[in-house]
């Protein structure tokens, strides 16, 4: 039967990579199965081959090689690096996300104002229609006594036309 | 005296002056080694392993001593590897490119059946030079038995630290030499 045979323990036997007990039991089958003892010569030679036949990869210069970590080592610990690193952890990114959002919103038309609360630039508006106005009737103004009748100037609405009354 | 791998990691940890330096002399070429023989192309192999020495550099603190160094930093860089691997089977996918061939029927993950990359011409012909038959066909197995047959026949790890390095149970790692081993049994067999 072939899960009786020892197929994956073949190459730890070869490599001399296995506990006492495990070793006994792999060899006491080798010495009983032919097929095993030929499928452990088999691999004992191709791991023969692969070792004395390993290729050895495209020479490089060591000394550029380390510069070149050196450079990627710094970029990554300072700098941009530092920066980003800082901001991919969590905290920071909920705080960096916080503090456009509010950005945002103080940039929009009536952004962090809480209800109820007065737009200062519709009240300079107001004032500067005012002014207006009183420029408007000037002919009107020119003729109060600021000092006595300082209240008629918030009533200029209510004041007739020049020449109506 | 000299260091050990394990003082010098927890030096680097420290960020004590020159044990960084220590570490990456020592292991530069065992890193670009292996990180070559996952992703077979020089400029690439250049860039995760020296991705896995940053890791290393941001990780040392977490380094816990209940495994070698070596084995530990294998893990990163293996990792960085397989990550590299898998965001160019993504861009691959993206623009529409397709497995020349499957590598086996029981191979679940399609990101693990991937061959080794094609490499540039002047760079493959150089590859050529250097690759025997049994090499190239390597090339052709997942990245993950590709990374333990080099693990393995070419580093000489034991199956529990290649199994530490892979993030797999012992029984994972002989599987997956037990069946690279066997493809290439049956592939030279083949050819032969």
């Amino acid at each position: 039967m072939k899960d009786v045979h020892v197929d994956e323990w073949l190459i730890d036997q070869v490599r001399g990579d296995l506990d006492p007990a495990d070793r006994a039991r792999v060899e006491a089958h080798l010495a009983a199965c032919g097929d095993c003892r030929a499928s452990r010569e088999r691999f004992a030679a191709l791991m023969a081959e692969l070792a004395r036949t390993a290729p050895a990869p495209p020479p490089i210069r060591w000394g550029a090689y380390r510069a070149e970590l050196r450079e990627r080592l710094e970029r990554r610990t300072s700098g941009n690096g530092r920066l980003w690193a800082w901001l991919a952890r969590p905290m920071p990114a909920l705080a960096a996300a916080g503090l456009v959002a509010v950005l945002v919103m103080a940039g929009l038309p009536g952004g962090l104002r809480a209800p109820g609360t007065p737009d200062p630039l519709a009240l300079d508006n107001t004032i500067l229609a005012s002014q207006l106005d009183m420029i408007a009737r000037l002919d009107v103004v020119q003729q109060l006594d600021l000092l006595e009748d300082f209240n008629v100037i918030g009533e200029l609405d209510e004041l007739p036309e020049p020449g109506k009354s | 005296m000299e260091s050990s791998d394990e003082q010098l990691c927890r030096a680097v940890a420290e960020r004590e002056s020159g044990a960084f330096d220590l570490l990456v002399e020592r292991y530069q070429e065992r890193a670009y080694r292996i990180a070559w023989s996952v992703v077979r192309d020089r400029e690439d192999a250049r860039d995760c392993s020296q991705e896995a020495f940053i890791r290393l550099h941001e990780s040392a603190g977490s380094f816990a001593g209940q495994s070698k160094f070596s084995t530990w930093f294998y893990r990163i860089l293996v990792n960085c590897c397989l990550d590299h691997q898998r965001r160019r089977r993504g861009w691959r996918r993206l623009v529409g490119w397709r497995d020349r061939r499957a590598d086996g029927p029981d191979e679940p993950d399609p990101v693990e059946q991937a061959p080794a990359p094609f490499t540039d011409p002047v760079d493959g012909m150089d590859t050529e030079r250097r690759m025997t038959r049994v090499w190239a066909l390597v090339d052709e197995l997942s990245p993950q038995q590709r990374a333990a047959v080099t693990l393995s026949c070419r580093e000489g790890l034991a199956t529990k630290d290649i199994a530490a390095v892979l993030s797999v149970s012992e029984a994972t790692v002989r599987v997956h030499l037990h069946r690279a081993l066997s493809t290439l049994r049956r592939r030279l067999g083949d050819e032969g």
